[in-house]
């Protein structure tokens, strides 16, 4: 099918095309979206594409793992074409690259790295009785169309292995789930296998063939669907094929003797010395005589030793023993298997008791329980880490405890191997860029132009612990400034500007942002972590495929043809106020477009508008910001971030990073409520308290009155106490109670102004009362000379208790 | 459209349908003996209890044709002791305690029946649930069409068939006001004066002043209407008699006794009280006193229903006189054995064995739903080894194809389809886990087991679909006992079965064993994973107690901290479970004969017996022998000569479609008709969900179908009854087929007379092969010589060859499997 994705290329590739148009100038912002073929074999120089948009320009690849030397690279503006040699040694399975151009960064995908050599899938194949021949230890690249079946024949001897295992679901394209049955020429199967807990949605077979013969390797979608991207890596092969590994970790630096199990030909028992040094994501790969497992098995690599099971163990009384804090490692042997470990803990040792069972791949849903000496159950989990189980145990007295693992389903065999593991509780932190748009990277890499700045917003997670913490980014492209604050101790973001020197060499690297407690005596520090969602599927959105790295991408870039600055503002936002801030963009002679504006990162109780437009030809725009009453009291740090079309791609630049002082308003209104009758006059009466003194006089107006109410403009002296708007009604302003009037109070400071919002009344609009009756209506206007003579003003309730006791008064005249 | 040679074509159809030659050759004999060759005298014993106790006795004489008459009236009773006892009218009456004999004699032969009288001076109250209940159903006061009904009949309710005593006695004496009886004037009260129809009452007259039932209700009402005061003794069996009878000639008669046996270890002749049913009218009616009387030559089956049970006994009808011989045929199995023994009964022939075209076509559509090759009817043909026959079905049960059939036809009972538990994928990997299952041979029990028992991911564990197709409790099951079982226990679940033994308390008790399930995520989000929660209950709906798991028809099982599907799937799938073995059996025969020995297949009930229980207890035994591998059961089968009869009749058999004398007519289901016509035609067939060139029988969806499917009748899966699967021919199917898209272009779309042609073949041979490839013979000198004729008149060669194709497509011999 490789013509079929020769064509999806072209496609993509005219897209880049029209992007670009005349693809003379290299566009900005590039983008990633497959590699094919999806994998290359290890020890070999073949070639991938990378295929996206806004490529022409591509410079370099950069991969996550060693072992790929690019020889040659061949751009064009939908796809880059490398020859890549692969090392000897490279690790199996998954690696990660991005595309660095020299006007961006593209987000990064994977690819697979195989020992077998590569064959291409070749329609029609798709009739049992016309299957593609193919060679015993080969990996077939293949797509499955809609309803598509792909029928492959090897030889076999009898008592010979055959393997197959295919990658689908883990290439991270598309909802992909595929089905691989082996079947004998009488179209029997003599294996079928779908998910698997090694693999997940992929699947694994593996049989001794039981005579001479032709063996056929059925593929498909497990659901008969497929389409033009469900791509495939089918490994075909004599390879051995277990499913699990026994112990399932080690001491790291150690050498340690284990089982692979569940290969048809039996248990492979190997001596493995483990890495000195954690390794992320390590695993294990089964090799036998015959040849090598095209993926590994993960295995964990631990600080401490491992205590391992010993059978009988089905009870509390034959218990296992263990010490603490060496790893537990067990298999349940068969269904309705039990193990019991025993082990001594000390009053005020506290654990993170972690089962690892499907995490390290294994078939096992763990149930894990903690007795105490008398065998009464204290601490019991199924489920707390998906499948997994886990429960901090805080020892509460000197003495011996037993542990169980047993399956949630009582079952057992080969596969069900699990491991338990004593972690200290531990102070942890990662980095990371919180992602802008759902399902998607975008921006989330660094790419600073040469001269320019490119802003961040970075999260840090803590576990454990508090405090601020230091951003210590490491392996940083050669003249690449990272200007960060210390991030507050009660905040997980915060701004982040990079600064490109004007002569900094375009290159890239991938940096581990690590984050440091301030307080160097704390020793805590951790690193970078991402998480890119690439399939999501029904039912809901769900997740099915995914890559986490632990770097990210920095690069220099071509110079850009615009900067950004703020203007600093003079004065402060003030809580429950409001903030033109003036971004500013410098422009190359005959540079015009025009520049998307935002900022990323507001402190908290602080709103903005998504972004603003600096308009074509402008140099300037207001973004408006605004504080909430509970704004956090502080000089913050912010940027602006502009993006504006470069050659056809969007090109980012940041400004300086910024302050922006949020400060206690400078007065503070008490308004009265008011009630008045539609076309009547009232007073809204507003005490003042100055709490910040100001110079000269502030503009004051009331807003959110309701329709045909008005009330003119005041003027507000540093010495006021009282402001008393004047407000007048019409007979058809709507009746009721209207909420939410306030006043916005406008102080200018060093010319710029400080704007409030204070206050907050209601005002009652109520409909004329049916003619009163005469008496009343008369005493009411002998009286009301008098109420206008007082000097005093009297307040609402004032005025109602005078006109209830008038008119009882009227009433017993 | 192909017009021109049409009209002579498709006259010329109709003579390739399998032609009946009758080669009935009668037989005399001489006619019955007068003297019977014995005598059977019912009930085997007598126990009297009490002073209101009796029991009737009925005396039947067997000759030695088989024909049995009733002589209660002739024979002589002599008491050994005639003070413990009296006769009046063949029912004996309590008078003193003690033990004795009775004997009876008729025409020379003498039978002594033991007889024991207990508490002799003691008269019982009338008790409301042991003697008043048995009114309401005996009179049809509690049917569903009268009182019975859920919202009851003119404002009076009694439970449906009677449930709900301690309900119904409520109702009687407390609803309002107890307006319905009068303990002052008894006579006077409601119930009697409706009962008697002395007040307008909708049911009309339901008895006579003074009879057995007024005076039962009388007795009660004198007595002040009491409840009973405690437990009373329950039914635990019911016997009727005589077990059999061969009724000679019209307007024979044949009266019956029914005893109900009581868990204190009483009895009670109950043939007054019992209600009579009969399944043919024509051949033996039943009147309510409990006589038969023979109608039209037939079989019947006589019931008696008290309390909760239906039991029933078989009645065989015969001209009077009828003279007959039974041929002399080898019968290569136990199969034979037993229908000859029914036909012998029944006293019809059965039909010779059909020809070897004939046989390998049938046995072929029937092991693996494909038409022989031409190369292997050639080879067949060829073969003169006396065990060929065996040898093709040997061979055809290798077949992937085999498999694919039965996995159809076990897809269709656990009903796999999609719907909104069940993902596509989910449903092919439950397709796959039987395909799987059957094609290893897995035994029947085992993998029923698996299926019951599982737990696990609805992926992992393909198995534990079934929970999720079905989520609700009751319903999962009356799946259960219509699948496994064949019984429909629905019924049940709002009142006693009317023509079944089983009761509320059986059902929510069966229900039970499902009411633990717990369904929790797996780790992939479209996966579900079903296993043992180990709470939860199941109560009945009348006083709302909590059932325990009970098997149906079985023990009490003790499922204390165990799995109570495990538990229920290790004794459903075993010999313990009488139904398990002759149900799978029966499906499996059905399958080759087009007819249950119980029809439906899924519908076991006392009150439809088997047409052959010897047949069908034999067929159950043989496969637990096996250790339930059913291709074995196949073997059997297709080795008997009863599979093997032509489908030709003769006179004694002509009428008969139950007891297999003659093989049936038997239109191929919609998936194999299509297959068998993309066979015929070199074609591929496409079906949404499925690459191209998939089978029909492939088709793993319940919910995929097409317009030729749906039309032919395939199953959708809906149900787990199989009585979604229609074969009847009807207008559409054959408008269809003469009309539609599967003959006609799928002649064009495969071109085999055009490649036969290219390749130089002559027509003659062509034409040859055509029959072969559709019917499984060559052409008949007839229409060989008219064929020939036309190809001679017509130049174009391609068109008369591909309409003789159609023709032959559109045959009743292609149709049908004969």
């Amino acid at each position: 099918m490789r013509h079929m994705l020769r064509s999806i290329g072209l496609v993509s590739l005219g897209l880049g095309i029209a992007l670009c148009g005349a693809a003379v100038a290299p566009a900005a912002s590039p983008s990633l979206g497959v590699i094919l073929p999806r994998g290359l074999q290890r020890g070999a120089t073949s070639v991938l594409t990378f295929q996206g948009g806004n490529l022409a320009d591509a410079k370099e690849i950069l991969f996550f793992s060693p072992g790929f030397e690019v020889t040659k690279l061949e751009p064009s503006a939908g796809a880059v074409k490398a020859t890549i040699k692969v090392a000897k040694d490279c690790r199996l399975g998954e690696h990660v690259a991005h595309v660095r151009t020299a006007t961006g960064l593209t987000e990064y995908r994977t690819f697979y790295v195989g020992p077998f050599k590569d064959v291409a899938e070749k329609e029609p194949n798709s009739d049992f009785k016309a299957p593609q021949p193919i060679p015993m230890n080969v990996t077939v690249s293949g797509v499955i169309q809609t309803e598509d079946v792909d029928y492959f024949v090897v030889d076999a001897k009898k008592g010979q292995r055959i393997s197959a295992e295919i990658e689908g679901m883990r290439l991270g394209v598309t909802m992909f789930d595929p089905y691989i049955a082996i079947l004998d020429s009488k179209r029997f199967e003599l294996i079928t296998a779908d998910d698997s807990p090694l693999l997940k949605q992929d699947a694994l077979a593996s049989i001794l063939a039981p005579a001479d013969g032709k063996y056929i390797i059925q593929v498909r979608e497990s659901s008969y669907g497929g389409d033009g991207n469900c791509y495939y890596r089918l490994h075909v092969g004599n390879f051995p094929r277990p499913i699990a590994v026994y112990p399932a970790g080690g001491k790291l630096g150690e050498e340690v003797e284990v089982r692979f199990l569940g290969d048809p030909t039996g248990d492979i028992v190997k001596k493995v010395k483990l890495p000195a040094k954690p390794v992320p994501d390590f695993g294990l790969i089964p090799e036998d005589a015959t040849g090598t497992a095209p993926s590994e098995i993960p295995f964990r690599l631990s600080q401490t030793g491992n205590v391992l099971e010993k059978e009988p163990n089905d009870s509390l009384k034959d218990a296992s023993p263990a010490e603490l804090p060496k790893a537990i490692n067990g298999i349940l042997q068969k269904p309705g298997d039990i193990d019991y470990f025993r082990f001594k803990a000390k009053k005020g040792e506290t654990y993170e008791v972690e089962c690892f069972g499907r995490r390290i791949r294994s078939a096992i849903d763990p149930v894990m329980v903690l007795y105490n000496a008398a065998g009464g159950a204290i601490l019991a989990n199924d489920d707390a880490r998906g499948p997994d189980s886990y429960f901090r145990f805080a020892v509460p007295a000197d003495g011996e405890y037993f542990l169980s693992v047993t399956d949630h389903l009582k079952r057992g065999g080969p596969g069900f191997v699990y491991r338990v593991e004593f972690l200290p509780v531990e102070p942890k932190v990662t980095t990371g860029l919180p992602q802008v748009a759902r399902y998607s990277q975008f921006r989330q890499q660094i790419y600073v132009a040469r001269g320019n700045r490119f802003g961040a917003v970075i999260s840090a997670g803590r576990e454990n612990f508090g405090g601020e913490l230091l951003l210590d980014p490491q392996n940083m492209p050669a003249g690449i400034k990272m200007i960060a604050d210390p991030m507050p101790a009660n905040a997980s973001t915060m701004p982040v500007v990079f600064e490109a020197a004007k002569d900094a060499p375009l290159s890239g690297k991938l940096v581990d942002l690590r984050a440091r407690h301030i307080d160097p005596k704390q020793k805590i520090s951790g690193g970078f972590f991402n998480h890119a969602e690439f399939v999501i599927a029904a039912p809901g959105q769900s997740l099915f495929s995914w890559c986490d790295v632990d770097r990210m991408a920095v690069a220099v870039l071509d110079e850009l043809p615009y900067t950004l600055e703020i203007v600093e503002p003079k004065v402060p936002l003030v809580q429950s106020g409001l903030m033109q801030l003036k971004i500013r963009a410098h422009r190359k002679p005959g540079f015009t477009e025009p520049i998307n504006v935002q900022v990323p990162f507001l402190p908290p109780g602080v709103g903005g508008v998504p972004a603003v437009d600096i308009p074509k030809g402008q140099n300037e725009v207001l973004f408006p910001l605004n504080a909430n009453g509970g704004a956090e009291i502080k000089k913050w740090k912010i940027f602006a971030l502009g993006s504006a079309t470069v050659n056809g791609g969007a090109a980012w630049a940041s400004s300086q990073m910024a302050s922006l002082e949020i400060a206690a308003p400078y007065i503070q209104f008490n308004i009265q409520r008011a009630a008045v009758e539609q076309g009547q006059k009232t007073d809204l009466v507003c005490g003042i308290t100055v709490a910040h003194p100001f110079d000269g006089a502030a503009k004051v107006q009331v807003l959110g009155f309701p329709p045909k109410v008005t009330a003119p403009e005041l003027e507000l002296k540093k010495d006021s106490k009282e402001l008393v708007f004047k407000v007048a009604t019409d007979k058809t302003s709507p009746a009721g109670t209207h909420k939410n009037i306030f006043c916005q109070a406008t102080i200018i400071e060093h010319g710029e102004p400080i704007v409030h919002y204070v206050g907050g009344t209601e005002l009652r609009i109520d409909q004329p009362l049916p003619a009163p009756a005469k008496p009343v209506a008369a005493v009411a206007k002998k009286e009301a000379p008098k109420a206008a003579a007082a000097p005093k003003r009297l307040t609402r309730l004032e005025q109602l208790r005078l006109d209830a006791k008038e008119k009882s008064q009227a009433a017993t005249k | 459209m192909r017009q021109h040679v049409r009209l002579p074509l498709m006259a010329f159809a109709a003579v390739l349908t399998v032609a009946l030659v009758p080669v009935w050759v009668c037989a005399a004999e001489s006619a019955a003996s007068p003297k019977p060759a014995e005598i059977l005298v019912y009930p085997p014993d007598v126990q009297l209890t009490t002073a209101r106790d009796r029991q009737s006795l009925i005396v039947q004489a067997r000759y030695t044709d088989g024909i049995t008459r009733d002589v209660t009236t002739d024979a002589k009773f002599t008491l050994v002791d005639s003070k413990l006892a009296r006769f009046d009218k063949q029912t004996l009456y309590p008078v003193a305690d003690g033990s004795t004999k009775v004997d009876i004699e008729y025409a020379g032969l003498k039978v002594t029946l033991p007889v024991s009288v207990k508490s002799a001076k003691v008269t019982p109250a009338i008790s409301f649930k042991l003697d008043v209940m048995p009114v309401f159903m005996k009179s049809g006061c509690n049917m569903g069409s009268c009182h019975g009904s859920a919202r009851g009949k003119d404002g009076f309710r009694l439970s449906l068939f009677g449930f709900d005593p301690d309900g119904d006695y409520q109702r009687l004496t407390r609803e309002l006001s107890g307006r319905r009886i009068n303990l002052a004037i008894p006579e006077e009260s409601l119930l009697i004066q409706k009962a008697l129809g002395a007040v307008p009452h909708t049911g009309g007259k339901r008895f006579e002043a003074g009879c057995e039932m007024y005076q039962t209700l009388m007795t009660w009402l004198k007595a002040g209407a009491v409840p009973d005061p405690g437990e009373v003794p329950k039914v635990v069996a019911l016997e009727i008699y005589p077990k059999g009878a061969v009724l000679d000639g019209k307007g024979a008669t044949q009266r019956l006794s029914v005893r109900a046996k009581y868990a204190d270890g009483t009895d009670r002749d109950v043939t007054t009280l019992a209600y009579y049913m009969t399944n043919n009218d024509v051949s033996a009616a039943v009147a309510q006193e409990g006589v038969v009387t023979a109608g039209a030559r037939g079989e019947a089956f006589i019931m008696a229903r008290f309390s909760t049970y239906t039991v029933g006994s078989q009645f065989i009808v015969l001209p009077k006189g009828l003279k007959f011989e039974f041929p002399k045929v080898i019968e290569n199995n136990y199969i034979d054995t037993h229908v000859n023994a029914k036909l012998k009964k029944l006293r019809i022939q059965p039909s010779p064995v059909c020809g070897d075209e004939e046989f390998l076509r049938r046995v072929t559509v029937d092991v693996t739903g494909t038409l022989p090759t031409v190369d292997e009817y050639n080879r067949f043909m060829k073969d003169a080894s006396p065990d060929k026959r065996k040898k093709v079905v040997d061979d055809l049960l290798t077949r992937k194809e085999f498999v694919e059939i039965w996995l159809m036809k076990w897809a269709e009972l656990l009903q796999i389809r999609t719907n909104q538990n069940i993902s596509t994928k989910s449903m092919l990997s439950y397709y796959t886990w039987l395909q799987n299952k059957i094609a290893s041979n897995v035994p029947m029990d085992v993998m029923v087991q698996e299926l019951l028992g599982s737990q696990g991911g609805t992926f992992a564990n393909p198995a534990t679909n079934y929970y999720q197709n079905e989520t609700d409790t009751l319903k999962t099951a009356e799946n259960v006992a219509q699948v496994f079982m064949g019984m429909r226990i629905q019924c049940s679940q709002c009142h006693n079965h009317p023509f079944d033994r089983w009761t509320m308390d059986d059902y929510y008790g069966f229900a039970a064993f499902f009411s633990q399930i717990g369904r929790k995520p797996s780790e992939d989000p479209r996966e579900l994973i079903v296993f043992n929660s180990g709470g939860g209950d199941v109560r009945h709906p009348v006083g709302g107690r909590v059932m325990q798991p009970k098997f149906l028809g079985g023990e009490v099982p003790d499922v204390a901290g165990k799995d109570r599907r495990d538990i229920l799937a290790k004794w459903l799938a075993s010999p313990k479970n009488p139904y398990f073995a002759k149900n799978l059996a029966n499906i499996v025969w059905a399958h080759f004969f087009g007819r249950g020995i119980i029809q439906e297949v899924d519908d076991v009930r006392v009150s439809n017996p088997a047409v052959n229980a010897e047949l069908l207890d034999e067929l159950g035994t043989k496969f637990t022998e096996y250790h339930y591998d059913f291709k074995r059961l196949v073997k059997d089968i297709c080795a008997s000569r009863t599979y093997q009869l032509s489908t030709e009749v003769n006179p004694t058999n002509v009428d008969d479609h139950r007891n297999f004398a003659h093989a049936e007519l038997r239109r191929m289901r919609a998936e194999v008709m299509l297959d068998c016509i993309s066979q015929a035609t070199d074609t591929k067939n496409k079906f949404p969900g499925l690459p191209l060139g998939a089978r029909a029988v492939q088709v793993a969806d319940g919910n995929t179908s097409t317009y030729f499917l749906t039309t032919f009748g395939r199953a959708t899966r809906g149900t787990a009854c199989s009585c979604e699967v229609r074969v009847e021919p009807n207008l559409s199917q054959a408008l269809h087929l003469l009309n539609g898209d599967s003959s006609n272009s799928k002649i064009h779309e495969g071109k085999v007379v055009r490649r036969r042609l290219e390749e130089k073949k002559s027509p003659e041979s062509i034409l040859e092969e055509l029959y072969v490839r559709c019917l499984c013979r060559r052409p008949t000198a007839r229409e060989k010589g008219a064929l020939t004729a036309l190809l001679a008149e017509n130049s174009n060669k391609r068109q008369v060859l591909e309409d003789t194709f159609w023709a032959l497509l559109n045959s009743r011999e292609f149709l049908f499997n004969h």
